[in-house]
């Protein structure tokens, strides 16, 4: 297998969008190739990451669509549609090209523009991610299935409402520090918990989850820029390695799973992606988590193998996961705070992290951040990518 | 108000007595403290500065809530409108939001507008609570008529609460069939979605007590939402 | 409102499946005899949700996964005031969703 570099990583700021869809993805794509500078050498593949086009917009093709757009014909072109995990499959599918040898250069961009819709429609658009006959016609929506998971999980493991607060406030804080993000507002604990004032400044989303628990809905769009290593090595800047890459799924319905609380697609996708990388959980710098709810951050930081079960809020607690801490987590502000455009967010996550291995991360920088992490969790755990970048000098 | 001429006393409504509303601080999620209070007359110029840009944003019905508002207000300051009330919100004394209605009779309120400048904090949801505090508590009215606009209000008022339906009564707002809130719905529901504390500081009262416009591409970015991605 | 919950048993196994698989989770046969899903077992976990399809004209929505005694586990609505993890709880078929194309029939789950 060939080596995979990150020559370039760019995005809109996330949050709500006038602009059409196509206009996202461009303006996303047109910055990672800004950011990547490869002069005169072409682009052969175009990868498109998006969930709810189809029903949202009225949109497919969206790979061909990018094409035309940026003018890059006769580039081959896909879309990808994989739930949550859209934007990391999409990675993965350029990586696969460019490892297999079939191509040099690949674009990938994730987009989605959901805003468009109100609330409902947009909760009800995720929702049928869910089991059709089994989870769906219940009114299953993700934010239930995180409240079922989370309640089951705070139980087994000691986890209060206070925990999950301090994963929202930490976010909260680090988006504050990016300009890309969807929420720029600091939360605390006073106001979020421990006030009389916090019933209803934090409303229930899905018991034990609240408001701020829960990602808010994004429009936006990121890019990255993929090159073999003959293509990197004609290019000034900074060496990012895609390292590994490792994808795991689970049972449709969250029911099935033996111990629901454990993410066995996490732990799996984790595992293949640090071997590929032949690196270790103990040598990440700063990690991107799929934090669509705080409680997930928890859950992924464990399963993921930087704390061991049971004690990713203790982890937490002594403020590793902080930046500045033993391991910074979502320093982008996650999605929880950066915002959560579905097919556009495991794209983001390695965006950041490109950003961050390169230091040009600005406030938030991670120092001397080497190696990263990012899970990309998709439909309720049941559709897992993660990826390892590693810096090279 | 000094006096006024025969014809002008025609054309003014009839004024009910209407107790003033106490004013109350409430901590956001932020952790900053917004203070709710009634707004006087003379001040709703100011207000009216902050719905301007917004009486051509689609989005959201902003355009019909901003326009319908602008003219509330004119007709609140300009005695044309009977017993309307109008109560903001305010961080730092910056305007946060603001919410208006009406008293229909001693019995019965008609909740008019809510905007929220600073979203994201729950303060739109504050402001409602409040002016239901208003007409229930303070005013000691049996029930508000209340419709919305957008989905967003539909959802969080009609079902929050919950209202009920009473579609045989026009509401002011367009004739739309109108939704109520009795007032025991409201005490059950009072627990979880009015909040506040009295009586405030003097320092804090003196912070409001000016109403301070944001900046007018703070207000656009908010309420309408971003222009570019 | 005959209509029942079904699942699937491996004709093989015997391991009883909820929802239907085109292959048994256990040992890859192919050959099912359908089975209803029905009768008692605790609560595993619940939640109250607020974010709902817009069809749903209510505050909220109380959703649980119950172990049946057999083992087999069920997502449907927990019709109890004051539910605990770990309560007993039967199953009973209702309305569980207003579709445009009609009422759907499902699993609901009360104490016993
Ligand atoms: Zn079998």
């Amino acid at each position: 297998m060939k080596s995979v570099y990150i020559a370039g990583a760019g995005m809109t700021r996330f949050g709500r969008s006038e602009w059409p869809l196509m206009q996202l993805a461009s303006v996303a794509s047109l910055a990672a190739l800004k950011h990547a500078n490869l002069g005169g050498v072409p682009v052969d593949g175009v990868v498109v990451a998006n969930m709810g086009a189809a029903r949202i917009n009225r949109q497919t093709a969206l790979g061909s669509a990018l094409v035309d757009q940026l003018a890059l014909y006769p580039a081959a072109a896909e879309s990808v549609e994989n739930g949550p995990a859209s934007g990391a499959s999409a990675v993965k599918v350029g990586f696969q090209a460019i490892a297999s040898g079939m191509a040099d250069v690949v674009l990938v961009t994730g987009v989605e523009r959901m805003r468009v819709v109100n609330g409902m429609e947009g909760t009800d658009f995720v929702a049928s991610l869910s089991h059709p006959i089994a989870e769906y016609i219940y009114g299953v929506t993700l934010p239930s299935l995180a409240g079922l998971f989370a309640r089951l999980f705070m139980e087994k493991h000691g986890v209060e409402r206070k925990h999950l607060a301090m994963v929202a406030i930490k976010n909260h804080a680090n988006a504050a520090k990016n300009p890309y993000a969807h929420i720029q507002q600091t939360i605390t604990m006073e106001g979020i918990l421990t006030l009389p004032e916090a019933v209803v400044n934090n409303p229930p989303i899905a018991e034990p989850l609240h408001m701020f628990d829960c990602c808010p809905v994004s429009d936006g769009a990121a890019s990255l820029v993929l090159v073999s290593q003959e293509v990197a090595a004609k290019l000034k800047g900074p060496k990012v390695r895609l390292a590994g890459m490792g994808q795991a799924t689970d049972t449709h319905t969250v029911h099935e799973r033996k111990d629901p609380t454990d993410l066995k697609s996490v732990r799996i996708a984790a595992e293949q992606a640090f071997r590929r990388a032949g690196l270790k959980p103990e040598d990440v710098d700063v990690a991107e988590l799929h934090d669509a709810f705080t409680i997930l951050e928890i859950a992924e930081s464990e399963a993921s193998g930087f704390f061991p079960r049971g004690e990713g809020h203790k982890a937490l607690e002594r403020g590793d996961t902080q930046l500045g801490g033993r391991l910074p987590i979502n320093p982008s502000g996650g999605l929880k705070a950066k915002g959560h455009p579905v097919g556009a967010t495991g794209v983001a996550q390695l965006v950041e992290l490109t950003w961050q291995l390169r230091g040009e991360c600005g406030e938030r920088q991670v120092k001397d951040a080497k190696i990263a992490y990012a899970c990309n969790f998709g439909g309720f755990g049941n559709n897992v990518v993660a990826s390892v970048l590693q810096r090279e000098a | 108000m000094g006096n006024i001429s025969d014809l002008e006393a025609l054309l003014r409504p009839p004024a009910m007595e209407m107790p003033d509303y106490p004013p109350k601080a409430i901590t956001l999620a932020s952790g900053e403290v917004m203070v709710v209070r009634q707004v006087a007359r003379e001040e709703v110029p100011t207000l009216l500065e902050a719905i301007y840009p917004l009486l051509l944003v689609e989005r959201d019905f902003y355009d019909v809530v901003g326009a319908r508002l602008f003219g509330e207000l004119l007709a609140y300051k300009r005695f044309r409108v009977k017993d309307e009330y109008v109560l903001a919100g305010l961080i730092d004394g910056v305007l946060a939001g603001m919410v208006n209605g009406r008293l229909v009779n001693e019995k019965t309120g008609m909740s008019y507008h809510t905007l929220t400048i600073r979203r994201g904090l729950r303060v739109g949801s504050h402001l409602f609570a409040a002016k239901m505090e208003y007409h229930i508590e303070h005013c000691q009215q049996e029930e508000v008529l209340i419709v919305a606009e957008s989905p967003i209000g539909f959802r969080r008022w009609m079902i929050e609460y919950p209202l009920e339906k009473r579609f045989e009564v026009q509401h002011e707002l367009g004739g739309v069939p109108s939704w109520v809130l009795p007032k025991d719905t409201y005490y059950a529901a009072k627990p979880r979605l009015v909040s506040g504390r009295r009586p405030i500081s003097e320092e804090l009262m003196k912070s409001a007590q000016t109403i301070l416009l944001p900046r007018q591409e703070t207000v656009v970015r908010q309420v309408a939402g971003e222009k570019e991605g | 409102m005959s209509m029942k919950v079904t699942g699937m048993k491996c004709s093989s196994c015997g391991t009883v499946s909820y929802p239907t698989h085109a292959v048994c989770p256990s040992c890859r046969n192919e050959t099912f005899e359908t089975v209803v899903i029905e009768g008692e077992g605790k609560v595993l976990t619940y939640t109250d949700v607020y974010a709902l399809a817009v069809e749903y004209e209510t505050r909220y929505l109380r959703l649980a996964i119950v172990e049946l005694d057999d083992g087999v586990r069920v997502t449907g609505h927990l019709l109890a005031d004051k539910p605990k993890l770990g309560m007993r709880v039967k199953t009973t078929i209702g309305t569980v969703r207003e579709m445009a194309e009609g009422a759907i029939q499902g699993l609901q789950f009360v104490a016993v």
